[in-house]
This record gives C-alpha cells, sequence and structure tokens, in this order.
C-alpha cells in the first residue's frame, strides 16, 4: 500500500492516512455504508410555438460550441400505400440528398462536410425526421440550408434513383444474416402481411415509386403545423428563436389528415414457422401481440420485463440461458408498445446452440410460465425497482437526450409530469402486479415461434415442440427478387 | 453487457475521435493525471452536467498476446472477470474452493480429451463431462449468481460491459456519481482476485459467441480470413474471439496464467470522466487500487511481420452476396505515414463528397458502399484497409479494380488543398464531438496512454495532421500502396451444385 503521494490538504491527508491502515482488508459491498444522496434536479425544455403553428422545444447548452436541430413530421410508412411500400423511406431519403430548389443535392454535400456540419434525413414508421449539427459559428449556414430542405425539396430523379438502387441491393442482402431473416418473417406473421406493421417493402413495391409519389407525399405531411422542431446548444433563446423564425417564415399553415389505419387483430395460433438455412446455430423470434403506449399497467410491465428479459444478467431468461446454461450469448425478451397508436409485440429472441435447440425453447416457455404461476422473489423485485430508481439520472445525462426524450413524450401524448411522477409510480408496484401482468400480457401456448436455422443440426424435431409450418427462404427471395424458378 | 458483453474492436475508426484544434487547451487543463507507485495510471476529468460519471480501464493485452493453441484466452478472460472473487459471487467460499479445485481437475483431463477430436476417448469424454455436470451443480449452491452485476444494477449502473480487442482489454461501467467509492471497491478487488468461476459454462457461452458474431455473419467471416492471409507471422493474422478449435479446449489453468502475466497495474490505465471532485476521488483511488502489487513487465512481443514481397489473394464461398476486403501493411501510429493514412481514408471514402463515394456510389452505382481505415490494431504496424459492397449485377472485381483506380490516382495526381482543408475541418469537430460524452471521452485519453503511453499524444495529434501535406500523401501511397505489398479477400456466393 502505498502512501507517499502529494497530499492535498491537511484533513484530506489525515483520511488517507487513517485509510491506508485498514485498507488491507477489503471489504464486500454490502459493507460498505449507506452512499452520500445523490442531488438531482429534473431539467427539462422550455417550449414555444411559432405563428405558423411549429411547436419547438428548446436547450441551452453552453459546455461546447456545438448546436443540434432535430425536427419530426408526422407521417411515416404506416401511411404509405401498400403497393408503394417503401414510399415513406424514399421519400426521407431524396428529401435530403435530392436538393432544393436553389441547390443540388451535390451542392449541398459540399457546403456541409467542408464545415464539417450535417443534415440527414430519414422515413420512420410512423414519423419522418430530419436532423442537423453544426459547430456554433456555422449555425447561421446550418439553419438556412434546412429550412431550405424542409421548405422547398426538388427530389431530382437521379437521386430518387440512385436511393431506390442502393435500396434494392440492400434487399438483396436483407436475408444473409440469419437472426435478421427470422426477425423479418417474424413481423409479417406477428402482425400480418396485409398490415402497415406487418408488410415488407418488396423490389416490386419500391419500384412502384415515382417522383410525383414522393411530392404528394411529401406535401401530404410536410406543414408547419405539423412538424416538432428542437433545438440543443450553445445558443440562447432569443438567438434560437429569432432564428428559426426567420428562417421558417412565410410557410403557411394547411390542412393534415393522417389517414386511418385499421386495428391489428391478434394472429398467434401457436404455429411454429421453420426456415432452413445453412447456418451454425437456431435463431429464434417468439411471441404474440403486446401493448399500446400510454397503458395504465405500463409501469408494472416495465418492472416485469426487467425481470424477465431486459436488465443485462439480473434477468431470468439471460440468468438461465446463457450464465447457468451456456446456451447463448445474449437473449431478451418483453411486453413491448408498438409505434402510433397499435400495439407493439411481446417477443422474446436469440441465437442459441443447435444441438440442444429444442431444450433452450422449453426452457424459455418455462420461464413465461412461472412468471405466470408464481410471483416473483423480494430480491428480484427489489433489483429491478432499484435498477429503474437509481439509473433513472442517466436518462438526464446530455441536454440533446433530455430534448428527443420530451418531444418524444410530447408526440406521443404523455402528460407533461410523466417523468415527475416516474420514480413513484416504479415504486408502487408490487409482486402481485407483476404476476397479475404477466398473466393478463403473456400466453404462452398461443406464441407464435419463428426459427431459422438447420433442423438436422437440432437435439429434436421441431415437430416435438408443436405444430410445424414450413417456409421456403429460397423461395421467398426469388419471388421478391421476381425471378423465374 | 446486454446483449453483447464485446465492444466493437478499434478496427477502422482512428479518425473517428481523432484530434484538432479548438478545445486541446481546454481539455489539457481539465486532465488531471497521476500515476500510482504501484504503476497504476489514472485519468481523471471533471464534467459537471448530470450527476454521474463513466469509468474505463483497460490492460494492454489482446489477441495480438495470444500463441497459436490458445487463441480466444485475452477474450474469455475478460468473460471471466464478472464471475466474482473470493468476496464478491459466492457465499461461503470456503466451501466453494475445494469443489472449484476438482472442476479445474476434471475440467482440465475433459478439455485435453477432447482435444483429439475423432480420436477421442467417447466413454472417457462422456464419464468426464458427467462428473463435470455434477459438480458445476455442486457448486451452484454457494453461487451468488452474476453478483457483480447485481450490485452495480441496484445501485442504478448502467452499460456495464467489457471489450477485447487486438490490443487492449477494456471494462467499462458508468454510475449515479455517489457511487464512487462502491466503484474503486468493486473494481480494485476484481482487479486483485478474480475466481475463474464457472469457467466450462463461460466457454460454453462464447463457443456461440463466435458462431452469432462470427461464423453467421458474412464481413465478420471476410476480415478473418483477410487478416489470416495478410499477416502470415504476426499475431494480427488471428481473430481476437479466437479459433473454434482453442475455444473449445483452452483450460482454466492457461487462462489463469495468461491472466497473470498482463493482468497487473503497471499495464493499465483507469479513466473516471463526469461529475467527480479529484480531491476527493484522489484518496479513493489510492486507497483502493494502490495496494495492488506492481508485477513484472509483460512478455514482448517478438515476431514481426516479414515484408510482403507479392500479391496475396484470398475468397471465401458463403451464404451471402458478394464483398471484398483489401489492405496494405503500413506503419503505425504515430507516424507519419500513419497520418497520411488516415487523411487519405478521408478523402477518398468519408462522406458524400469523398472520391470513391462520388464516383463509385453516387454516380457509375457499381457499389453501394465503400469504406477505408486502419487495423486491426496499432500497437503494431498494421494495414490501410479498403472495403466495398459490389451492387448487383456489378461482379466484386470490377469494383476492386475501380477502387484500384482511385488508389493509383492518388500515387500521380496531388489531392487539392481543398480536400486537405476539409479534412482539417472534420477532425477539428470531431475532436469538440468527442468531448460532448463522459465514456467517449474516457476510452479515448485511456486508448492513448495505455496503448502508446501519453494521452496528451490525443491532442498532439493535431499537429501531425496540421503538417501532412499533399505532397506527404502522395508518397504514402507510392510506398505502400502497391501491387506486392497488397491482400485482396473476396466473398462470394457458394457454387450451386448442378
Amino acid at each position: 500500500m502505498n502512501a507517499k503521494k502529494p497530499i492535498q490538504g491537511l484533513i484530506i491527508g489525515a483520511v488517507l492516512i487513517a485509510i491506508t491502515l485498514t485498507a488491507t482488508a477489503q471489504k464486500h459491498p454490502r459493507e460498505l455504508g449507506p452512499a452520500p444522496e445523490l442531488k438531482f434536479k429534473l431539467t427539462r425544455p422550455i417550449q414555444f410555438t411559432l405563428g405558423n403553428g411549429i411547436q419547438c422545444f428548446y436547450m441551452e447548452d453552453k459546455e461546447l460550441p456545438l448546436i443540434s436541430i432535430r425536427g419530426l413530421f408526422r407521417g411515416g410508412s404506416l401511411y404509405e400505400p401498400a403497393e408503394k411500400a417503401g414510399l415513406a423511406s424514399l421519400m426521407g431519403t431524396v428529401l435530403r440528398t435530392g436538393g432544393t430548389k436553389k441547390m443540388t443535392g451535390d451542392q449541398i454535400n459540399e457546403e456541409l462536410e467542408f464545415i464539417a456540419a450535417s443534415i440527414e434525413s430519414s422515413g420512420g414508421t410512423e414519423y419522418i425526421s430530419v436532423s442537423g449539427n453544426s459547430l456554433k459559428k456555422d449555425f447561421g449556414k446550418l439553419v438556412e440550408l434546412y429550412s431550405d430542405i424542409i421548405i422547398n425539396p426538388e427530389f431530382r430523379q437521379d437521386k430518387i434513383d440512385l436511393a431506390r438502387n442502393q435500396t434494392l441491393e440492400g434487399m438483396r442482402r436483407r436475408w444473409d444474416m440469419p437472426y435478421q431473416a427470422a426477425m423479418l418473417l417474424f413481423n409479417e406473421k406477428l402482425f400480418g402481411a396485409d398490415t402497415p406493421f406487418g408488410r415488407r417493402a418488396t423490389p416490386a413495391t419500391v419500384k412502384a415509386v415515382t417522383r410525383e409519389d414522393l411530392i404528394a407525399f411529401n406535401q401530404k405531411y410536410f406543414a408547419p403545423n405539423n412538424f416538432y422542431l428542437g433545438i440543443v446548444g450553445d445558443i440562447s433563446l432569443e438567438e434560437a428563436k429569432a432564428s428559426i423564425e426567420k428562417a421558417f417564415k412565410g410557410w403557411a399553415k394547411k390542412k393534415v389528415a393522417l389517414p386511418v389505419i385499421p386495428k391489428l387483430t391478434e394472429k398467434a395460433d401457436g404455429t411454429i414457422y421453420y426456415a432452413y438455412k445453412d447456418t451454425p446455430q437456431g435463431n429464434v423470434f417468439m411471441g404474440h401481440l403486446g401493448i399500446t403506449q400510454l397503458n395504465p399497467d405500463e409501469f408494472k410491465i416495465e418492472v416485469m420485463n426487467d425481470i424477465l428479459g431486459g436488465g443485462g444478467f439480473t434477468a431470468r431468461l439471460m440468468k438461465e440461458l446463457r450464465s447457468n446454461r451456456g446456451l447463448t450469448y445474449g437473449i431478451y425478451g418483453g411486453v413491448y408498445e408498438g409505434t402510433g397508436k397499435d400495439r407493439g409485440p411481446f417477443q422474446i429472441g436469440s441465437q442459441l446452440k443447435a444441438n440442444k435447440f429444442v431444450e433452450a425453447l422449453e426452457v424459455i416457455k418455462g420461464i413465461i410460465k412461472d412468471m405466470q404461476a408464481n410471483p416473483v422473489t423480494d430480491e428480484e423485485i427489489a433489483t429491478a425497482k432499484n435498477s429503474l430508481v437509481n439509473s433513472f439520472v442517466f436518462r438526464f445525462e446530455q441536454k440533446g437526450q433530455i430534448l428527443s426524450q420530451f418531444m418524444s413524450l410530447k408526440l406521443n401524448g404523455y402528460p407533461d409530469n410523466y417523468l415527475d411522477t416516474y420514480i413513484d409510480n416504479i415504486r408502487k408496484v408490487t409482486k402481485a402486479n407483476i404476476q397479475e401482468v404477466a398473466k393478463k400480457y403473456m400466453s404462452p401456448e398461443t406464441m407464435i415461434f419463428v426459427i431459422v436455422g438447420d433442423e438436422k443440426k437440432f437435439d429434436k424435431p421441431l415437430s416435438t415442440f408443436g405444430k410445424v409450418k414450413i417456409l421456403d427462404l429460397n423461395k421467398i427471395i426469388a419471388e421478391e427478387r421476381g425471378e423465374q424458378k | 453487457m446486454k446483449k453483447a458483453r464485446k465492444i466493437a474492436p478499434l478496427f477502422f475508426c482512428l479518425l473517428l475521435g481523432l484530434s484538432a484544434f479548438l478545445a486541446a487547451q481546454n481539455l489539457e487543463q481539465k486532465v488531471n493525471f497521476k500515476k500510482l507507485a504501484n504503476g497504476l495510471s489514472v485519468i481523471l476529468v471533471e464534467r459537471h452536467g448530470a450527476p454521474v460519471f463513466s469509468t474505463v480501464y483497460g490492460f494492454k493485452v489482446g489477441s495480438v498476446d495470444e500463441t497459436p493453441g490458445i487463441t480466444g484466452t485475452a477474450h474469455l478472460f475478460e468473460h471471466m472477470a464478472f464471475k466474482g472473487t473470493p468476496k464478491i459471487g459466492t457465499s461461503d467460499f470456503e466451501k466453494e474452493k475445494p469443489i472449484m479445485d476438482k472442476i479445474n481437475q476434471v475440467g482440465h483431463e475433459w478439455s485435453l480429451e477432447l482435444v483429439k477430436g475423432d480420436m477421442a476417448d467417447k466413454e472417457k469424454l462422456a464419464r468426464l463431462r458427467e462428473e463435470l455436470t455434477k459438480l458445476e451443480a455442486e457448486q451452484k449452491k454457494y453461487i451468488v449468481k452474476d453478483e457483480i452485476d447485481l450490485i452495480y444494477t441496484n445501485v442504478g449502473g448502467v452499460g456495464l460491459n467489457a471489450g477485447t480487442g487486438t490490443d487492449q482489454t477494456s471494462y467499462i461501467i458508468s454510475l449515479p456519481s455517489n457511487q464512487l467509492e462502491l466503484y474503486c471497491l468493486m473494481e480494485s478487488e476484481r482487479m486483485k482476485n478474480t475466481v475463474l468461476r464457472e469457467f466450462y459454462i463461460e466457454r460454453s457461452v462464447i463457443q456461440e459467441e463466435r458462431k452469432q458474431t462470427t461464423e453467421a455473419v458474412p464481413t465478420r467471416m471476410l476480415n478473418e480470413i483477410f487478416m489470416g492471409a495478410a499477416f502470415i507471422a504476426h499475431p494480427y493474422n488471428h481473430p481476437v474471439v479466437g479459433w473454434a478449435s482453442d475455444i473449445n479446449s483452452v483450460t482454466l489453468e492457461e487462462a489463469r496464467a495468461f491472466k497473470s502475466k498482463y493482468y497487473t497495474p503497471n499495464n493499465c490505465v483507469l479513466a473516471i470522466v463526469g461529475d467527480i471532485y479529484p480531491e476527493k476521488a484522489w484518496p479513493l483511488i489510492e486507497r483502493y487500487f494502490g495496494g495492488i502489487p506492481r508485477g513484472d513487465d509483460p512478455p514482448v512481443l517478438r515476431t514481426a511481420e516479414p515484408k510482403q514481397i507479392g500479391e496475396r489473394r484470398v475468397k471465401i464461398e458463403f451464404e451471402a452476396e458478394p464483398m471484398l476486403v483489401m489492405g496494405f501493411h503500413k506503419p503505425t501510429f504515430p507516424t507519419k505515414e500513419d497520418a497520411a493514412a488516415s487523411v487519405l481514408s478521408y478523402v477518398l471514402t468519408s462522406g458524400r463528397t469523398s472520391r470513391m463515394y462520388k464516383d463509385l456510389v453516387q454516380d457509375k452505382q457499381i457499389a453501394i458502399s465503400v469504406g477505408a481505415g486502419s487495423g486491426p490494431g496499432s500497437r503494431y504496424p498494421n494495414l490501410m484497409t479498403f472495403s466495398g459492397t459490389p451492387r448487383y449485377p456489378h461482379p466484386v472485381e470490377e469494383l476492386e479494380t475501380a477502387i484500384m483506380g482511385h488508389i493509383e490516382k492518388v500515387k500521380t495526381e496531388p489531392i487539392t488543398e481543398r480536400e486537405l482543408q476539409k479534412v482539417k475541418n472534420n477532425l477539428e469537430a470531431s475532436y469538440i464531438r468527442s468531448m460532448s460524452s463522459n465514456m467517449g471521452l474516457a476510452m479515448t485519453l485511456m486508448r492513448y496512454q495505455l496503448l502508446f503511453g501519453d494521452w496528451k499524444l490525443y491532442l498532439k495529434y493535431k499537429d501531425i495532421i496540421a503538417g501532412i501535406t499533399a505532397a506527404d500523401v502522395m508518397d504514402f501511397a507510392k510506398n505502400c500502396l502497391t501491387l506486392e505489398n497488397r491482400t485482396v479477400a473476396y466473398l462470394v456466393r457458394k457454387a450451386k451444385a448442378s
């Protein structure tokens, strides 16, 4: 033990010496006294609305000379026609790459990359997002380009072709990795190929999209009154307000109507879908429909998920399948919220040791049933709640993260005090609550399974585990590519 | 650790997070550095935003320190470091210890028999496996399952994880700022007293990790064969996760012996960034880490890669769409050649205005992506690499030719002043951005101190880059990017049986 370090003050010096004498016998962490109290104040963005309806969120962050913008429009792939699936994604990409009335996409690239700034846009399930960031000194330029892209996109044909070709090549490659292939098939079987949640964009639907479609889709949803804009960084509120007011001046409100999406129906019937692929492990997704956002049981479910398959090595799935049995490198699962107004999945996914694959499926099913049949242990619920409560501060680690979090809560209709009451809501959850939601939201007997792998390598035929339907991956790929077979 | 315990190795990312100009002085003032008497280097940076801090410590040991037969051991030991100590992870170590000793003995015998493959005595294998299973069940009575994880999870720790690369093994976690003493206690205990609990179960986990993260992943399989061909002598030639045969047979004793050579405070750097106060942190750090005994200097690697004297070409057949990677031997950081390679990587492949992106991805559309970088590690001379994903129906050969066209052009025409300035502007910005994350900054500073002996090299790199001229880039291309210094690897789809 070394105590010959420069001593940084008398009191500290004395402590150091005293400690040095007792440090040889190391304690168990539980023998440490209680940790000092953590001082933490919840910070939140300032919100304001511009005259033309843009809803703004602002946070100051003066630590570094950087500024970021995050914008969201409601209107993603949920709202595109089935025969043009992929439209929202293409529109999201070409919005940025296709340039504006004034500048080509290539000119924008040059301007931005030279000053180490970026603007990126993409189309998601429910939203189109447009984000930008730059050094403080270049913020004027950034905002000017940002608003030009949003108000005056040109969707030049060459960049539509580029984005389409890239998408098509991505589709050729999306079956290469077995776990990803299993996920694609699971989404289809879980939500239904005839729903906007379960259908896949294919080469045929992507080829059907025209420049007119992109423009129409863009015009339908790009309106200031459907726009949520966040700014975070080394900029004052007044400057931020003034610069966006100037940038979006004259951009007029219009009516935006989101198409109504038919409600999902439960399709899970216990079927095991098996697709052969020459690969070393058994890849599996299993589950059925989960919950919508703002579910009244959400805190109970959050704690249950943590115990079942969310919280690292303390979760049952990880503990049993990986740590106790060595059957996988990773496994997760839980009852999840959907995007939009509909339900997400209850799902469990893993890549499992092939020669113990069916055994592993049985173990997983057993874990779900046990969550329903018996209360979790005192230690499990305490750990899950402690974890959620004590790690809450990490939701506020970075200003940009705080901003995005508030925007997302606001957009999804959460109450304004959601985060203020979060810790109390988690603390209220009981063991009985967990058993109750385990029964209410999980149904192990009707779960569907999507399995990609080589059954010959499995410990037992899948038919010993349930009713099997074969999916022919080669046929799916050939049909998708429009090849004659 | 949630799903993946392995941090992506430091491949291909020398450019990211490299230094620049503006906030350099600022950072230099913020860093508190000390080397403890036992040789442990410690870096502290105060950042009082949220009440949290991030930590990483790394040992200068990775797959490059492994020899044939025990490949994957650095990584395997990294997994074992989560299994506890005589204090943590057990309800009664006195009773557990004799069972562990027996497991060690039986496991050793079992592993030696396993190595024989088809020649193994099946009956003996089954008997030993059964005995091992019984012993493991016996030991389980005393195990407090994954207690390191459990303790950190309870206090609100996030991102407990570790990563092994070719050059280093590092351990990370972020904690609420009132948990600094707990952290010091836990990690000093781990450094001193890791017990190789549940060794043979974890070995099985890693077999699955190899299948999941390498054997099922086309890019990883290609990279493995590529590195194997590019390095014929130097141990950069084998994968970090190890060969399947070695993972299946490495014994607990071998892992322990490997660990004791490299897991010493004098071969370690600790960095803590966030809501901490150095005047309070130093006494804790001294108290907990200061008592770890200094070890011998780690062994010196003697094998140097011989000069390549002709092109090497390899190919794997795999159930996936084609791709390619190629590499050229070059000196490593902090040489001028390495800096020139960084500049060139940027000019050729970074962003939509880079030469190869514009030409090959955007205009000719023969690829959907092209990339360049430096790897697989940076402790020893390494490779400048180029990778590409062709777009159907363009064959991988066409993409190779096109990439080489750009490389040849650099040898005869200097890159422009604007291109050079753009690189410098972007390095400057990336340097500022690198300071926005506690963990990012901790990892970067730790890495420079650990691998190159001085965290300030992170700041000094700006001078090296600022000094690079178009002529330097051209010289580098002429000297290093030659056909005889090149290794090319293709992934092609398995030919269908006719």
